[in-house]
């Protein structure tokens, strides 16, 4: 009975320590710095011309001469492999990468704690939850004109342009798909070379550079003379898209 | 020892009172979805847009409202209007922007917040994304979701009321779209006739006994009690040839063509006309279809299969009519709650 007491004391004694508390206030703030991901887009096989809008490009393997208007993808669900092989994921980790934006093409990542990272994983696509959870904000917003309304779901990728190698004039390539068979939702690993693994200090900024390629959607595709659009999910959607998300390849670090 | 028990006791309600900003009034009962007893749990309940006043009044303002349209013409209201039970008046289908016509007959809304996804074709897969369908629909509201947006930020009344529901300073579709799913959500007929007879408050009338018999029998394998439907989409066989594929659109699987959702039934005797296309404009014509007008083809609902139908007597076709009429719910269309 006395214990009982002595408890049910001690339990309103702790009520009341942490009764009004609005905020944990941490003494020693963690140690963290920002992990930048720069992603700089490339045409022909050799990633040597840059990749831009607006401006004619001839596909080395369909001799297509395409002028993209549009080119949006997204990347989602960053994550770091720390030393002890756990993972380190970045909370609500959503990027719309937008040609026509600049700065859409750095995607910063702030309080990676401090350490050495052996690996980095990211999803190209939006993933599913996201895709059946109703209306999302941020890079997820239905303002982006990357979602469709007539079958819910994101567009993973849009690419959009001009060709006189089409019938039409133009090519127009919505590329989605969450679930089942025509699911191009693509998770990719990056693996450093352990002898240079990615090193977050306190305050500073990390840069990891990787080479975008858009001339890969057409690796198992066909001209636009062919195909010029895709508007739905099913095969040829999962086709070009995970063609092009397959291709990303991770360059170099720099401080 | 005992007093001092007690005092504890009094004293950790002190504190667990102590930071209480503000006491709620007794007397005003908070707005709530209050699920009908004799309904299974619902399938949206809410979660992240839980149900206040203010969320409320702003997805009603915005349901009413043309300002979610190209030329701030067409409101939701204007094709869900609540005296029809949130159905369009006595059209196959409804005027969009410019006076353009829709493709498929615009359906009653009523108890949205059990339907695991939406439109006659199920492509919508969930009440906070429902409304950007009709709003970028070239043939409805004709809008982009940036445009309405712009334009609700440009609005000091409506800056206030989400600032007020949402407690943000800038207006983005996320919540305007959360806002219109709380008004939606919030459409729930549950007391009509036929409600009340299953909640063993009233009885039938011996023809309307007789039609729910009839029901029971012949149409719950689809029109699942109590909501009416089971939500699937199926083919009840009024085309051998498909002009609109239906379901089949969305799983571009051609086992799905020529399906559509089956209908929530409440309020159907007011919501003509009746199917995807708006095709019959009487329950007597739709009692007909299913007695002796069912055609085949490829994807026909197997419960259809190699007949024409039912075959039901004159007086069970009247019996099932009666039936269906029990099934308007006079509190919902009235419900001052819902009005403008």
């Amino acid at each position: 009975m006395k214990n009982f007491k002595l408890f049910t004391f001690l339990v309103v004694i702790s009520f009341l320590l942490f009764a009004c508390k609005k905020e944990d206030e941490n003494p020693n703030v963690a140690e963290t710095g920002t992990v930048k991901l720069i992603m700089t887009h490339r045409w022909d096989a050799t990633n040597t011309t840059n990749f831009l809008l607006d401006l004619p490009l001839v596909h080395p393997v369909t001799n297509d001469t395409l002028t993209f208007t549009t080119f949006n993808y997204y990347l989602t669900n960053v994550k770091l492999k720390k030393a002890d092989g756990t993972w380190w994921v970045h909370p609500e980790s959503y990027f719309l990468i937008n040609l026509s934006d600049p700065t859409s093409y750095e995607l910063a990542i702030p309080n990676v704690p401090i350490g050495n990272y052996s690996a980095m994983e990211y999803t190209l696509g939006v993933d599913s939850l996201r895709n059946v959870s109703g209306a999302q904000g941020g890079a997820l917003s239905i303002s982006n004109n990357m979602f469709w309304s007539w079958n819910t779901g994101y567009i993973m990728t849009k690419a959009e342009g001009i060709s006189n190698n089409s019938s039409s004039g133009s090519f127009s390539f919505h590329l989605a798909g969450f679930e089942g068979p025509d699911n191009v939702v693509t998770k990719r690993t990056f693996d450093f070379i352990t002898q240079i693994p990615l090193t977050v200090k306190n305050g500073k900024v990390i840069e990891v550079h990787y080479t975008v390629n858009p001339m890969h959607l057409w690796d198992n595709s066909p001209s636009v003379s062919v195909l010029n659009n895709i508007a739905t999910t099913g095969t040829e959607a999962k086709t070009m898209a995970l063609a092009f998300y397959n291709s990303i390849v991770f360059d170099h670090f720099h401080e | 020892m005992k007093y001092a028990s007690l005092l504890l006791i009094a004293f950790s309600f002190l504190v667990f009172f102590s930071c209480k900003k503000e006491s709620t009034n007794p007397t005003v009962t908070p707005l709530a979805f209050v699920k009908p007893a004799h309904f299974p749990a619902p399938n949206y309940s809410f979660v992240g847009n839980e149900v206040t006043q203010d969320k409320f009044d702003l997805g009603k303002q915005l349901f009413y409202d043309p300002i979610l349209s190209l030329d701030n013409t067409v409101s939701c209201a204007k094709c869900h209007d609540q005296a029809h039970a949130f159905s369009d008046h006595n059209i196959k289908f409804s005027n969009g922007v410019g006076g353009t016509l829709g493709q498929r007959n615009s359906p009653a809304l009523s108890n949205l917040a059990w339907y695991p996804n939406f439109m006659w074709d199920g492509g919508i897969n969930h009440i906070e994304v429902f409304s950007v369908g009709p709003i970028t629909n070239q043939l409805e509201m004709k809008e982009t979701i940036a445009n309405v947006v712009a334009k609700l930020n440009a609005s000091t009344n409506y800056k206030n009321k989400f600032k007020k529901a949402y407690n943000i300073d800038v207006i983005t579709d996320q919540y305007m779209l959360k806002a219109l799913a709380q008004f939606m959500g919030m459409l729930v007929s549950s007391d009509s006739k036929y409600d009340r007879v299953y909640t063993g408050k009233t009885t039938f009338t011996a023809s309307e006994e007789n039609g729910y018999t009839l029901f029971k029998t012949n149409c719950v394998s689809c029109h699942l009690e109590p909501l009416t439907t089971d939500f699937s989409f199926r083919n009840n066989g009024i085309d051998e040839q498909f002009t609109d594929l239906g379901r089949g659109h969305i799983t571009q699987n051609a086992s799905d063509n020529g399906k559509f959702r089956v209908p929530n039934l409440r309020n159907i005797a007011i919501t003509y006309p009746y199917m995807h296309d708006g095709r019959f404009f009487t329950l007597a014509q739709v009692i007909d279809h299913y007695s002796n007008g069912i055609k085949q083809s490829a994807t026909i609902d197997p419960i259809f299969q190699n007949t024409t139908g039912f075959n039901f007597s004159p007086t069970e076709k009247l019996d099932l009519i009666a039936f269906l009429k029990t099934l308007t719910d006079n509190t919902y269309l009235a419900n001052p709650l819902y009005q403008k």
